[in-house]
């Protein structure tokens, strides 16, 4: 639903919801744990496929699950593997990792916006299960009006399990796991990000930014051809950088 | 690969990581921002998601492919359907996720 009065009228549509809003942290919280769990869906098996890798480099479980629960970032934990599968120090593993994570500048400074008198620790806790999924379900979220940081905190929760949960699960069962692509995983981030597109267009603008950022992330590579190579990490950055500043220029009013 | 490293790698992900997610949160909630930097601010999320949905279902694993003849494009099609009758974020993925599955295995014996 591409409509923009989700924003202007903040319709509560069903009790849950409505009770949340203006219930108990508690309440907020567990709302937040619901509205995460198709991060939970999606991050078992990619945090599985993390756990069988890292087996295979020779982490120990609890050395992948520890780097899982403590870094919980995606892409960069497997580029930490491959870069240390390339015999890279621990320096450019490092680096390497800074560099893909450097998008959550970005989603930090975004997300802080609806934080203003949110106490430290909060701001603590909550950087901490920022991921591209938590981002995008708390800023749709918070468009309804009915984000709070009891219901983030959910929301991290839920994520940061099925992340642990998953390498946990992968490490162990590495041997006998095999593909887990058969069950579909391999489409579970795209088919939440789809999702997640449609919810956070308010209204036309947005279609057209988002629009934008898809064509300039999947021209970036194609710059190749003509001899400037980026890292492919940073096509989502530049990407969404440069969509966001078109927006921002066309759209100066409202 | 040593145990060292390993664990150098362990420990310096988790500072960085919380750092560059910690800093800019706690500092930016701080002060007022200029209008234009809010604005564009504003615009980030759906830039990323579009990034995102794009790459993911265009590009699948960073490896051009005809989106025509592969399940991707379908499977986002019905992914969108479900959500938009539904507003279900669960309900929508595991469609995506099934449809999926159905589409990598009959897409072949369809286009053959």
């Amino acid at each position: 639903m591409l409509s923009s009065d989700v924003s202007t009228h903040p319709h509560i549509e069903d009790r849950a919801a409505g009770a949340a809003l203006h219930g108990a942290p508690v309440a907020r919280f567990r709302r937040g744990l619901a509205l995460g769990f198709p991060i939970f869906l999606g991050y078992m098996p990619v945090g599985m496929a993390f756990g069988i890798l890292a087996r295979t480099m020779g982490f120990s479980v609890f050395a992948a699950v520890v780097c899982s629960a403590t870094a919980l970032a995606g892409a960069g934990q497997f580029i930490a593997l491959s870069f240390l599968a390339a015999g890279a120090g621990p320096v450019g593993v490092l680096i390497a990792t800074t560099v893909v994570n450097l998008r959550y500048v970005l989603f930090a400074s975004t997300l802080s916006t609806y934080l203003r008198d949110t106490p430290t620790a909060t701001h603590a806790a909550l950087a901490f299960s920022l991921t591209d999924e938590t981002f995008a379900v708390n800023v749709a979220d918070h468009r309804q009006g009915l984000a709070t940081p009891a219901s983030m905190a959910g929301v991290g929760a839920v994520a940061w399990t099925g992340w642990v949960l998953g390498t946990l699960i992968g490490a162990v069962g590495a041997g006998w796991i095999g593909d887990p692509s058969r069950f579909g995983v391999g489409f579970a981030m795209a088919a939440m990000f789809t999702a997640l597109f449609l919810a956070l267009a308010e209204d036309w603008r947005h279609v057209v930014i988002g629009v934008v950022a898809g064509a300039i992330v999947l021209g970036l590579p194609l710059l190749g051809a003509v001899g400037l190579r980026l890292e492919p990490s940073w096509y989502l950055v530049i990407a969404a950088m440069l969509a966001a500043s078109i927006g921002a220029v066309v759209w100066r009013e409202g | 690969m040593s145990q060292t490293t390993i664990w150098i790698v362990i420990v310096g992900m988790a500072a960085i990581n919380f750092a560059v997610r910690f800093l800019p949160l706690t500092i930016v909630s701080r002060i007022d921002l200029p209008k234009p930097v809010a604005r564009w601010l504003s615009f980030v999320p759906i830039s990323v998601m579009g990034a995102l949905v794009a790459s993911e279902v265009l590009r699948p694993g960073g490896v051009w492919s005809n989106p025509l003849t592969g399940p991707s494009l379908y499977a986002a099609a019905v992914t969108a359907l479900v959500f938009r009758f539904t507003r279900s974020f669960v309900g929508a993925t595991v469609a995506g996720m099934a449809s999926f599955v159905v589409l990598q295995h009959a897409l072949p014996l369809i286009l053959s």
